[in-house]
């Protein structure tokens, strides 16, 4: 995780809570792609700040949307690089149960590995 | 145990209290062994092939080091064809010679005039963006088969691939109603899901034995990383798969009156399948299944619901009546979903190199 990587717990922890003070019914989440994938395009944003309300799966719609991905194509979000987590819970459970010690929610997301 | 003894038995499948699931049938190997071969046996097993006509243009005449997947696709399709036409049950003998097996097998065979070849899914391939001796994920292999049922008049088989963990029952449901007609078209469900980054995660391996424990299932296509298999049951903490990495001759079994072609159609069965344990599986997967009427399907759901959706904390998959607002395809999410997406500009901490992106 790269801005994981780059920057301390703390100065982590005191960007969550600036951002959480100027927008307190929002969660910030950590968006990447997964290392070793190939197919799916880098997202131009890393760091999000979503509606508690919504779903994951409307989540995952934004960002295929974002992506401009076909239909038939394959993306998968990840929570904490293991989970798919069900799409039809809200965000705001999500990060309760799933969210870093410093604040952010950690997703990666990445399509289908291949086999020869 | 005496040693003589252990050396003399296969190991396939080690004498144990724990039960052997087969593609929804449950079998001991303490008082069952050799129904279960026989079983397995009956799977049709398909390989890589050599010294087959070349593929469209290119120079393949064999699919050795990138036909696996392709193979494993083929192998999901073979067993629907069996489930449909001759039953769960049915068991296959060396002496097999029923037109509806021949029929069946020849639509596997390694030339472009057979209808489930590999020569014409690796052509189909090219559309989705597989160029033919690339490697295959789960899922285009599923896209390809739902482009590849149309031409089998004789099958009529409605293909629905479920994107995004998200099964949607109204939208198969409809799939497989003839307009008018009260007929059900025979339906492969496919579920590609990616269950872990680089490894799977153990939270779903009670999920994928209850998948191999439903008789709709048609099992599973994966494998372990860069090498795909086709997986169809488990024993303990176990899964039972066919490999399709043995490179074998290339031909047709015809109407199996020669000596030859009695020996081929050997090569397309194994009685010894392998096991692996659930920690190798590659998270990359797809869950298949066969509904021959409607009467499966409502049942398969069913079966969903209960034991792999209520069951468990985190499911595989969901299952929805009708297709969600925000899942409707429309070229702006913003007007499906009701959800503005604004660009703003939030100046944070001084050494902050990005700004976040506020969804409303």
């Amino acid at each position: 995780m790269k801005l994981y990587e780059m920057k301390s717990a703390a100065s982590r922890k005191q960007e969550v809570a600036n951002i959480r003070s100027k927008f307190p019914n929002k969660i910030p989440v950590i968006v990447e792609r997964y290392a070793k994938e190939t197919n799916l395009p880098i997202l131009d944003k890393t760091k999000f700040l979503v509606p508690q309300e919504l779903t994951m799966s409307q989540f995952v719609t934004i960002l295929r949307n974002r992506m401009q991905l076909q239909s038939t194509m394959t993306f998968y979000l990840l929570v904490n690089n293991r989970s798919l987590v069900s799409l039809s819970r809200p965000l705001s459970e999500v990060y309760r149960e799933c969210h870093d010690d410093d604040g952010f929610l950690y997703v990666t997301y990445a399509s289908q590995e291949v086999f020869g | 145990m005496t040693y003589e003894g252990a050396l003399s038995e296969p190991e396939d499948f080690p004498k144990s209290e724990e039960p052997v699931w087969i593609l929804g049938k449950k079998y001991s190997t303490q008082t069952e062994l050799e129904p279960l071969r026989n079983d397995v046996q009956s799977r049709i097993w398909l390989t890589y092939r050599r010294n087959f006509a070349q593929i469209s243009d290119t120079t393949f005449t064999s699919d050795r080091g990138w036909g696996c997947m392709l193979r494993c696709g083929q192998m999901v399709l073979a067993e629907a064809l069996l489930r449909r036409h001759l039953g769960r049950d049915w068991i296959w003998t060396p002496a097999e010679s029923s037109d509806t097996y021949l029929r069946i097998m020849s639509m596997f065979e390694d030339h472009k005039c057979a209808t489930f070849s590999l020569h014409i899914i690796s052509q189909l391939g090219v559309d989705e963006g597989k160029p033919i001796g690339e490697w295959y994920g789960p899922n285009t292999v599923a896209q390809v088969m739902r482009k590849l049922t149309p031409f089998d008049e004789w099958n009529n088989f409605s293909v629905n691939v479920a994107m995004d963990n998200v099964v949607i029952m109204d939208e198969i449901r409809c799939s497989c109603q003839i307009e008018g007609e009260r007929i059900w078209r025979p339906l492969l469900l496919f579920i590609p899901l990616r269950l872990g980054l680089s490894e799977m995660n153990p939270i779903y391996f009670s999920g994928l034995k209850n998948c191999f424990k439903m008789p709709q299932s048609l099992g599973l296509i994966g494998g372990k990383p860069n090498h795909a298999s086709y997986f169809i049951g488990f024993m303990g903490d176990e899964l039972v798969y066919l490999d399709p990495h043995t490179t074998q001759e290339a031909g047709s079994i015809a109407k199996k009156l020669t000596e030859e072609e009695v020996e081929l159609d050997k090569s397309y069965h194994i009685s010894c399948a392998q096991r692996m344990p659930f920690e190798h599986l590659d998270p990359s997967l797809a869950l298949c299944f066969f509904c021959g009427s409607e009467k499966e399907f409502d049942d398969l759901c069913n079966r969903m619901r209960q034991e792999l959706i209520d069951a468990e904390k985190t499911p595989l998959f969901e299952l929805v009546p009708t297709r969600p607002d925000y899942m409707k395809d429309d070229s702006s999410f913003e007007g499906a979903s009701g959800i503005n997406v604004e660009f703003e500009d939030h100046q944070l901490d001084s050494d902050d190199d990005e700004e976040f992106e506020v969804l409303q």
